[in-house]
């Protein structure tokens, strides 16, 4: 690691201030993104600002949402009663990620900010990184390919954003609130992050030194029947191949009520529209289903070693819809 | 000759240029003083700086599961935590696991169902599964394997190390239900 | 040869000894270790596949905060090649010229103060290369080709004969990626000089070769090189050569003149310590539509390093695994510019079996047979090359007494006829017969005053359990409760021991504790020769047992005395014996010398839409000849089992095609089993004693693993009809 300051924050305005003012402060929550990517060399703050004492830990509810202190870390979000009764979904993704040691140093502020596992853009040894080091290149293009991206890529960047909680949130059109230097604001996650294009080391609306300071999650009628499903090689403890967060709420046989994200697969948290569409007013009949994974997938683009996962990702999301149906049928 | 000019200092300190940070870490129950480059993460602090060589490093990116410990009594992966995050945190390690020379009943029960070989992963994996008992995960097979999973043990003791924790888990059963 | 006759302690399943230790915590791995004035080193690594440096900057490293010294090839003293060992020569010196063999290549170390700052300046040497167009794949024309690399190459009958003769046969192309051994415990070296004398914490499996290296590569006398590992992180193979990070930190050690401490990086495990090579088998094997093989050939490519040499063999194992009189095996390897490559668990063999035992499944197959059936219809009853009755062999009993625990007969032949709702049920079996390896041991053991024992060889448990068996064997042998023993090792002041690898500690290390602890007794019959005031007075070593710590003759076991009372009553305050082992020999023996043979069997489960592949069930039947402990050679069975189930369905090492970097050296991306993967499996020992050696044992350290993946991909097979010939087995392959 480069040698850095190490300093606590007293609270967020002084937090915002700091880091504003000094492009190489870096803030430090949970650390199990930044601290992995100081020891591999790919961030090399100056300082430090530990913002783990700040009070923006706890979760409060309302009828129609509840909202998560950035600093709530993955285990505690989990354990809600709410959560657990009315956002199963968000459970899941959040249990299915990383392991219990890392849940209970992730906070969610943190889970939304975390960076891609592409191991080109993980090794400073590798040149071509436009993530890292824009304008040089895409390593992972040429490189090994499975777990990167097939949605929302472009020719500068295929890695994939990772989160797996961010798939339900996304789904949910889940609201992150900010504190930066021109104050605060709120951003729908479906448009907080932004796709890599030709600025793959954007990755977010996030201007340096303004902080996440909760994150607001509807309660919708339809989370409350919500399923994700996690394909991975391993069991558990392992990044998605493929995953999907589904609230579906059917009535009749008819999909009322349709939100539908996958994880695994897209460059960011991907909002499948399409399939939502395809879904919303149509009977709940695995035929369906398979148009609406059609339509999510229909902009896929993949290289030899992604090929799989277009496939591989209907099937996902197929079954977490029949998963879904059936448990309202 | 480089090496000449430095050999007078003591091993451990590093030049002033380098930020440091004063904090007081307290592990089983003691509290310590310590300067440290910042840089220092909880598992390095514990390894070289206090002497318990317990928690390993088999990593040393979070994903082996083999420095864990306890922080204000969750588990968490040491070597993705500054040591300086922890000033005021209460650490155990699996140093203090055992009391008065007494092993703790997890201890016990992976010697009875070896439940590991080299022992490298082996700290970790106690504290891990004591904290999943606490956790209230180790009521299912299912809920072990998968709340254990962040514990990689490259021998491939993982069926011991389950019969060590429903030991242990029928164990504190039976406790609680003479009580 | 007088044999092991009771097993009062031996084959009990005890804990392990060291058991207080591991899960205290108080077990001290190398890394462990630090001593007064200690360094820390942090390498440097080469950035390209093939080439040369042409500039090296260190200034920014060595201006950096800490540093005490850089050094790379520019700066470092000229070193001898390590010597050649019994797994063939040592990996060159490390930093001698400009060149550039692999990726990851050590061609600097830092040391510093503390570890942050030797790791930090690390990143500050500045490299320029004139790099080359790498070699990195074995179907590179480029690439020089070794032909018979061991001279193991084998023709038995007549390879066209017994094709021509044959009703079936299938010809099929098997690959196998890298892997990476991974042992947990990163390797780790502290070298601390004292002038020309040398101390040397270090991650190896054999502490012997690493004094007797480093004695030869810098020039020192071997009497003043003292190599401890009391405890290793795990090996697998890794730590069986003395590696480039081992030379330079005792390089570095010598020229700060201070203690100097390295520990790899995992990334660095990747490139620093060896690795499974990758293999692209032929295989063809022929049957009769009666079920009789008639021919197999099976040819091997592996990859090797461009000045390095790695053992495996992998269609060696063909040569002896059935009866068939035509049997032709060839082996050839290809030099790229990749880190060496060397022995990981069951090296040659789990790859080799994994052709082999498909191919033979596909032709019972072919041939209308149950795959059960026909291993059996094709049994080796004696060593197919030697025509020699095995030392010992109940492989039939594994195949046999396996199949019932498993309840093989609820198998249905046809493909995709098991089903569990949306499961579909495959069960596969998979044979192996693993070679025999064992090489020359020695051990002493004394007994003290008070009547205790202290038994010590130069070995290393690598978690395979060697202090707690020797502890059972010497108890058993000197009539001691397992308390009042000690057994040691992992220091190379002790008796010298080979390699703890190829299965073959326990029965050298077994047979050299054997005879020590005889040859102790001997002493102790010695002593009271012509004492009249002893009750063994004249008593030869046939006409005495040890019970409870007590000398004493066999038909009359009041006629004896205490080893304590012996020692107490000449003055003297210990006795010690040594023993060596020497392998036996084939030819003296009139037998072929047999490895464990072992059957596996495993249900798997897949899930067609997704291709989840779960392994449900695994019953392993061992012939392992005598089990010193039940319950760690269990364990050796089930640790192996994990290690095949991740070769089978995890494990690939992925190197990128134009710079011949690891693309995945982390525990992230890098896939092995967590505990969700692996299920509750049974173990089950067959077979008694073999009949070669005195203790009897054959060494389970590496049959756990090999016949997984072939089973697991008859399995596979058997649940859907698609033939996997590619490993790892992964969900793209198995979506249907």
């Amino acid at each position: 690691m480069h040698p850095f300051e190490y300093a606590l924050a007293r609270d967020a305005d002084q937090a915002v201030a700091v880091a504003t003012a000094d492009p190489h402060t870096s803030f430090l929550a949970g650390g199990t993104t930044q601290l992995d990517l100081m020891k591999d060399g790919v961030l090399q703050p100056g300082r430090l600002l530990d913002i783990t004492r700040l009070p923006l830990k706890g979760i409060t509810h309302t009828d129609t949402a509840i909202r998560v202190g950035a600093l709530t870390t993955m285990e505690e979000l989990a354990a809600d009663p709410v959560v657990r009764d009315r956002l199963p979904f968000v459970r899941e993704a959040l249990l299915l990620g990383a392991s219990t040691q890392l849940r209970n140093m992730a906070t969610i502020g943190g889970n939304l900010l975390q960076r891609a596992r592409c191991r080109y853009f993980r090794d400073p040894t590798v040149p071509a990184c436009n993530k890292r080091n824009p304008g040089s290149g895409c390593a992972a293009i040429d490189g090994i390919q499975r777990m990167h991206a097939i949605l929302g890529t472009s020719d500068h960047c295929i890695a994939l954003h990772a989160s797996d909680v961010a798939v339900p949130l996304t789904a949910l059109d889940a609201v992150v609130h900010t504190q930066g230097a021109d104050g605060t604001r709120s951003v729908p996650l479906t448009q907080f992050y932004l796709p890599p294009d030709d600025t793959p080391h954007v990755e977010n609306v996030l201007q340096h030194g303004e902080l996440i300071t909760a994150v607001e999650i509807p309660l919708l009628p339809a989370a409350a029947r919500s399923h994700y499903i996690k394909v991975r090689d391993r069991v558990s403890y392992e990044f998605a191949l493929t995953s999907a967060g589904v609230a579906v709420l059917i009535e009749n046989g008819l999909v009322q009520e349709a939100r539908v994200a996958l994880g695994g697969v897209g460059t960011i948290p991907w909002r499948a529209w399409d399939a939502e569409d395809v879904l919303r007013g149509a009977q709940a009949t695995t035929e369906v289903f398979r148009s609406a994974a059609e339509a999510a997938l229909a902009g896929a683009r993949t290289l030899p070693g992604t090929a799989f996962k277009v496939d591989l990702a209907k099937r996902t999301l197929v079954r977490t819809l029949e998963t879904v149906a059936g448990a309202q049928s | 000759m480089k090496h000449t000019e430095t050999e007078t200092r003591l091993s451990g300190q590093s030049p002033p240029e380098v930020p440091q940070v004063d904090i007081t870490l307290t592990v089983n129950g003691i509290s310590h003083s310590l300067q440290v480059d910042t840089r220092v993460t909880l598992l390095d602090a514990l390894r070289d700086h206090l002497g318990l060589t317990g928690a390993k490093k088999g990593c040393d990116q979070g994903a082996c599961g083999a420095c864990t410990v306890m922080v204000d009594g969750r588990r968490v992966v040491s070597c993705l935590a500054l040591a300086a995050q922890c000033q005021g945190r209460e650490i155990t390690t699996i140093e203090g696991l055992s009391t008065d020379g007494e092993l703790h009943p997890m201890q016990a029960a992976f010697a009875r169902h070896d439940a590991f070989q080299c022992g490298y992963c082996t700290p970790g994996q106690i504290i891990s599964a004591v904290c999943l008992i606490e956790e209230g995960r180790a009521e299912t097979e299912e809920d072990i394997r998968e709340f254990m999973s962040g514990n990689l043990c490259r021998c491939g003791a993982y069926p011991n190390i389950r019969a060590a924790i429903r030991d242990v888990k029928a164990a504190v059963h039976d406790v609680k239900g003479e009580s | 040869m007088t044999t092991l006759e009771t097993g009062r302690t031996v084959g009990a399943g005890i804990d392990r000894v060291d058991a207080p230790l591991k899960v205290t915590g108080s077990a001290h791995y190398p890394n462990d270790f630090s001593l007064p004035g200690m360094v820390h080193a942090a390498l440097v690594g080469s950035t390209v596949a093939a080439g040369r440096i042409r500039g090296i900057d260190v200034s920014r490293a060595e201006a950096a905060p800490g540093v005490l010294a850089v050094i790379t090839h520019l700066t470092a003293p000229a070193l001898e090649r390590g010597p050649m060992t019994l797994l063939g020569g040592s990996p060159p010196a490390p930093m001698q010229d400009d060149r550039i063999l692999h990726y990851g290549q050590h061609i600097a170390i830092v040391v510093a103060e503390s570890a942050e700052q030797a790791r930090h300046a690390a990143r500050l040497v500045h490299v320029e290369y004139e790099a080359a167009k790498a070699v990195l794949d074995v179907d590179d024309p480029r690439a020089e080709i070794v032909e018979n690399p061991w001279g193991l190459d084998t023709q038995r009958g007549d390879i066209a004969a017994g094709f021509a003769q044959a009703d079936v046969v299938v010809e099929d192309t098997y690959t196998t990626p890298d892997n990476t051994n991974n042992p947990l415990g990163l390797m780790a070296t502290l070298a601390s000089w004292h002038g020309d004398a040398l101390t040397v914490h270090d991650s190896t499996q054999w502490p012997h070769n690493v004094r007797t290296s480093l004695a030869t590569i810098f020039k020192v006398p071997e009497s003043g090189i003292r190599v401890l590992a009391p405890f290793v992180g795990g090996g697998f193979g890794a730590g069986l050569r003395v590696w480039s990070h081992v030379i330079l930190t005792v390089m570095a050690a010598r020229q700060v003149k201070r203690p100097v401490k390295l520990v790899l990086s995992r990334p660095e495990m990747f490139t620093s310590v060896g690795h499974r090579p990758n293999s692209v088998q032929q295989i063809k094997v022929g049957a009769t539509r009666d079920g009789d093989l008639v021919a197999i050939e099976h040819h091997g490519m592996s990859s090797v390093a461009m000045e390095d040499d790695d053992y495996e063999p992998v269609s060696f194992g063909s040569v002896v695994a059935y009866a068939c009189p035509n049997v032709l095996t060839r082996d050839r390897q290809a030099r790229l510019n990749i880190p060496c490559p060397g022995s990981m668990r069951a090296p040659a063999e789990g790859q080799g079996n994994f052709a082999l035992e498909s191919a033979i499944d596909d032709v019972a197959r072919a041939v209308g047979m149950d795959p059960l059936e026909f291993r059996l219809r094709n049994y080796a009853d004696e060593h197919p090359l030697l025509g020699l009755p095995w030392s010992s062999k109940a492989l039939r009993e594994c195949y046999l007494e396996g199949a019932e625990r498993f309840g093989w007969s609820r198998r249905t032949p046809e493909p995709g006829s098991m089903r569990d709702g949306r499961w579909l049920i495959g069960y596969g079996l998979a044979g192996v017969s693993y070679p025999f390896y064992q090489v020359p041991c020695q051990a002493r053991a004394s007994v003290r005053r008070d009547g205790s024992a202290y038994v010590r060889s130069a070995a290393t448990d690598i978690g395979t359990g060697t202090y707690t068996v020797m502890t059972q064997l010497a108890a058993e042998l000197l009539g001691l409760e397992v308390e009042q023993v000690r057994f040691d090792l992992g220091d190379s002041d002790m008796p010298y021991a080979p390699q703890a690898g190829g299965s073959g500690l326990t029965g050298a290390l077994s047979n050299a504790v054997h005879t020590a602890c005889r040859r102790l007794v001997q002493e102790f019959l010695d002593v009271v020769a012509d004492d009249a005031a002893s009750p063994l007075r004249g008593a030869m070593l046939d006409d005495v047992t040890v019970t409870d710590g007590r000398v004493h003759r066999i038909e009359d076991a009041a006629q004896g005395e205490s080893y304590a009372d012996i020692l107490a009553r000449h003055g003297l305050e210990e006795l010690s014996a040594d023993g060596r082992s020497t392998p036996p020999q084939s030819e003296d023996l009139g037998m072929a010398l047999a490895g464990a043979f072992g059957a596996k069997f495993v249900e798997v489960r897949i899930d067609p839409a997704l291709g989840l592949l779960r392994v449900a069930r695994v019953v392993s039947a061992i012939d392992g000849g005598r089990i010193l402990n039940e319950k760690t050679a269990a364990s050796q069975i089930i640790g192996g089992t994990v290690g095949g189930i991740s070769q089978a369905m995890f494990e690939e090492t992925a190197t990128d095609r134009g710079t011949g970097r690891i693309a995945n050296a982390t525990f992230g991306d890098y896939l092995m089993p967590v505990n969700a993967d692996v299920p509750d499996m049974e173990v089950l020992f067959v077979g008694g004693p073999d009949r070669a050696t005195a203790v009897g044992t054959k060494g389970v350290g590496e049959i756990g693993l090999v016949g997984l993946a072939a089973a697991i991909g008859n399995a596979v097979h058997h649940a859907t009809g698609r033939r996997i010939r590619s490993l790892p087995i992964t969900i793209d392959q198995l979506m249907l």
